[in-house]
This record gives C-alpha cells, structure tokens and sequence, in this order.
C-alpha cells in the first residue's frame, strides 16, 4: 500500500494544508472514524469475529440440499445490445489507455498527484476498474490490452510445461505486489511507465512464444486475479451474457484444479493483508528496530512477504486437513483444499473494497481533472469523505466474509452426503476466518503509518 | 450429479475397519449411513427396493440429528448473543 497509498495520504494533506479542514478523513480508510468512540478496539475486534461465527451458525440451520443447489443454481440469460460493438470498443479502450499510461507516464508531468498515468494506473485501474471486476463482472479478457495486441501477433506455440502450471502466476504476483509496496511505482511517472512497459515486453513475449491463450489463462498474475475475482460477480460471460447470484460462481467444482492454484488464491488473499499490514504503526515500529539491528530494508520486506504468505498457506493446510478429520471422509486432502479455496476470493474481494473504496472516491475528481488535460494538469481536487464512510468500508469486510461462509456452505454440502458431516467439515474454516476477520478489521482499524524505508 | 469413479481416496485419521464403498461408483464412506445417503443423492434413479429403503431410514435418522444440531447452535447463537449485550453494558 506504500507508494500508492501514500498518493491519498498526500492528497489529503496538500488539501489539509490548504483549507485547514479539521477532523477530516484522515489516511483513506485508515482512521476509521466511522466506528464508535466508545468501543474499545478489542471489543470491536471481537465484535467482528462473532458476527463471522454467528453467521456460520445461522448458515447452519439452511440444510434443505435442493433449495441450496437452486439458489446457487439460478442464473438468467442477459440481452446486452450491441455485445460485438461493446467488445470491440473495449478492447480499443484498453490499448489506447496502455499508450496513454507509458506516453504521459514517460512525457508527462513528474508529480505524482499532476500525471494523469499515476491516477490512473492506481485510482482508475487498481482500485476503480479492479472493484468492477467483483461487483459486475470480469471484463478484463476484453479490456486486456495485452491480450488484444498479442492476438494480432504471430505465435510460435510452445508447448507450456505442465509442471509449472500456475506457479508462475504465484511467483508473478507476490513480485508485482513487493514492487509496489518498496518501489517508487507510485511517486514517480517515470519509473511507472518503465515497470509498464517492462511488463509489456515480457507479456508479449511470453504471449508470443506460448500462445495467446496459454499465457493469459495460465501465466499471467494480473488476469488470473481479474478472473477468480469475476467469479464473485453476478455477470458472467456464457455465450452472451448472464446473471447469476454474487458468489455463486465460486462454489462450481471446476475452479480451482491444482495445488498451485490453490496457493494463487491463498496469495491473492495474503497480500491484500500484505498491503494493508505494512502500513501500520506496529509494522513500523517492528521494521524499524530489525532495521536498526542490521537488516537491509528491502530483504526484511521480501522476507515479510514470503513469511506470511508461508504462515497463511500452513494455516489453509492445516484447515484443510482438520476438515478432513471432522468430516471423517475419504475424499482426499487436496480434493478438499481445491473446493474450499474458492471462498477466499470472496473474502479478498470484500477486504480489497474496504481498502480500496475511500481511496478511489478521494482521488477520482482528482483522476477526471488530470486525463482532461494531461499535459497541463489543473490543481488537485479532493473528495472529503464524511466520518460514518470508515464504518461503512469495514462492513465489507465483514461482508465478504459472509458471502465466502455461505459459498463454502453450499460446496460442503455438495461434496459430503452427511448434512452434520458437511457443517462439521466447516469447523476449522470456521475458526480460521473468525481470526483473519479479527486481523483484517484490525489493520483496516489501525491509523495509517507511512511504511519506514521505503522510497 | 454425474455419476463419476473416484480413483483417489485417502482414509481419514481414525478409519473403520472395513470401509462401507457404493458399488456404483467405488466412493467409499465410514459407515453404511453416510453410504446409503450417498447412494440416495447421486444414484437415486438406479437403487434397488433395499437401496431405497436404507436411504430413506439414513434420512430420518440424519433428520433427528439435524434437529439436535440446530438446539444446540440455537443454544450458541444466544450466548454469543447475550454475551456480547452483557460485555456491552459492561464495557460502553
Ligand atoms: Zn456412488
């Protein structure tokens, strides 16, 4: 959250400095004033955990398999007008916001809050586009301008190596999200438009030298994130368009396949928490003394990011093995990992909404004035959030667990024959998401700290 | 629904002796109740007059569970609830 969280942290201050507005909305959502100042935060943790075990219980008492099946089952067909036309302005929309970012990333103004390829790299793109990817649908394979650019060029349709299958995209996201936690990413045009057009390169290489198809479906972090997140959405792409209920799209078996995948899901939801941790006053205090102690400041935050992200795949592992035991089942281990995996994506989208809301709607008129005149910016603008929108980000959070409870809810039931064996099989999970609710809506809680040693 | 094989199978921690397995589709279970509620949800249209009698008596047995179940998470909902009012008086 670094780099660009520190683009809203700046925003408002400069406003601040300005018109001397008091009690503002402190860092984005960080202050959380919304909440209550006569609840101690302990409580308000511990609210939030028996909102998520409560909820459980209630999911509990649904046990009719046939209305589950038909809740989840439901789905309508959606006549959009003009889908082709859509497509082919959508894919036109994103190629030339590529050209946009690197042009004025590269030529623009070199203040982060003047350049229109900051704003809308982070306030357009990450936290904007990326919240319509799980409230309306995933449209990125169209908007993709990689994938566009890469379908009119040649491919020399190397066979991709199966045991790598989706590793890459593991490796290649917990990469993009150091890079934006210890990199100028967001401060400087500049360094922006280089890592895109880095990232461009080996995109269209790797497209090129392994098919269109291969490389997006597969390789690509940035489209398997949009795509898992797609599936919280109610629209989806099925021979047209359809709706479905929100979530329901994660309880299909045939999501999540493999062991790696699994881990892809497990790091979307860890460095969401990632982002969000760094940036808080005990992150500071704990980087600050081990970087007293010795320690080089960008080793101590790879060696965070790959330590976490290590303790939440042993935690979903061993929920995953408890689930087993409760359930008292042959299915396999894996089998169970791969079908509770899915939920997750629920809760990483509810957390990427309470993180990311306030942010957007604070630097959207700024976003507006910078692309009517990218290369001679007018001042920015702010958006001053009222007190109550703290509380209403960390409802999301518990929102999402919700929808990940009753998704997980419903794959119990179509994996187990037991109804007790199916809520039992829920336990560990259970326990699980009651404390990462517990530390989400903590960092989320917590003031902002600008993270130490970081550019 | 689909009537499929399951190549993989692991015991679980604390396995029977002798696993109860459908013959329709190999899957096995730890007892003949988890099996007969199985045969009855996947393979309904196929059961035998003996089959679907099993399912049928596994049903109303898993019935009685289910409402013991829900008194007790019944039973729960209300600490949690009670309790958080009474830290709440307490605390605020
Ligand atoms: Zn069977």
């Amino acid at each position: 959250m670094t780099a660009r969280r520190r683009l809203a942290f700046t925003l408002v201050g400069v406003l601040l400095g300005v018109v001397g507005t008091a009690g503002a909305h402190g860092a984005g959502l960080a202050s959380a004033s919304g909440r209550s100042l006569a609840v101690p935060t302990w409580l308000f943790l511990l609210t939030g955990g028996g909102v998520i075990g409560a909820s459980f219980l209630l999911a509990s008492f649904v046990t009719d398999r046939a209305f589950i099946r038909r809740v989840h089952g439901w789905r309508r067909a959606v006549a959009l007008p003009a889908l082709r036309v859509l497509t082919g302005v959508g894919r036109v929309v994103g190629v030339v916001g590529l050209l946009f970012v690197l042009v004025v990333g590269f030529v623009g103004p070199q203040e982060s809050l003047y350049n229109a390829a900051i704003l809308v790299v982070w306030a357009g793109w990450w936290s904007g586009y990326a919240m319509t990817t799980y409230l309306v649908g995933n449209t990125w394979p169209v908007l993709n301008p990689w994938r566009s650019i890469a379908t009119v060029l040649p491919s020399l349709d190397r066979p991709y190596p199966d045991r790598l299958d989706a590793w890459p995209s593991v490796v290649g996201l917990l990469a993009l999200i150091w890079l934006e936690v210890v990199s100028p990413v967001a401060d400087q045009p500049r360094f922006l438009a280089s890592i895109v057009a880095g990232y461009t390169v080996i995109t269209l290489a790797g497209a090129v030298v392994f098919g269109e198809e291969t490389w997006f479906e597969t390789v690509d972090p940035v489209s398997r994130v949009f795509r898992y997140f797609g599936r919280v959405a109610p629209l989806y792409a099925d021979d047209g368009v359809s709706v479905r209920l929100p979530g329901a799209g994660l309880s299909e078996a045939k999501l999540v396949t493999s062991r790696a995948e699994v881990a892809f899901v497990v790091a979307v939801l860890w460095v969401t928490t990632y982002d969000g941790l760094v940036a808080t006053p005990l992150w500071r205090r704990y980087a600050v003394a081990v970087v007293e102690g010795g320690v080089p400041p960008n080793l101590l935050y790879a060696a965070a990011l790959v330590v976490g992200y290590l303790v939440f795949l042993g935690i979903y592992r061993a929920a995953a093995k408890a689930s087993k035991r409760r359930a008292r089942t042959y299915v396999p281990v894996e089998d169970l990992a791969y079908r509770f995996a899915p939920p997750l994506v629920a809760i990483a989208a509810g957390y990427h909404v309470a993180h990311f809301l306030g942010y957007f709607l604070e630097l959207s008129p700024t976003l507006l004035g910078t692309l009517t005149a990218p290369l001679s910016p007018p001042e920015p603008v702010a958006l001053l959030l009222p007190a109550w929108f703290g509380g209403l980000e960390l409802s999301f959070v518990i929102l999402g667990h919700l929808l990940a409870i009753w998704v997980a809810h419903a794959a119990a039931y179509d994996i187990f024959p037991g109804k007790l064996q199916a809520i039992r099989s829920q336990y560990a999970t259970t326990a699980a998401m009651v404390c990462y609710t517990i530390v989400s809506l903590w960092i989320v809680s917590q003031p902002y700290a600008v993270p130490p040693y970081v550019s | 629904m689909t009537e499929h094989t399951h190549p993989r199978q692991t015991p679980p921690s604390d396995p029977p002796e002798e696993p109860a397995t459908c013959s329709y589709c190999g899957e096995k279970f730890v007892d003949e109740q988890l099996l007969a509620l199985h045969r009855g949800i996947e393979h309904e249209p196929r059961l035998s007059e003996a089959e679907a009698d099993a399912y049928r008596a596994a049903r109303d047995a898993e019935r009685e569970d289910v409402r013991l179940f829900r008194l007790k998470a019944l039973a729960a909902l209300l600490f949690i609830y009670f309790g958080f009012i009474f830290v709440y008086a307490f605390v605020v």
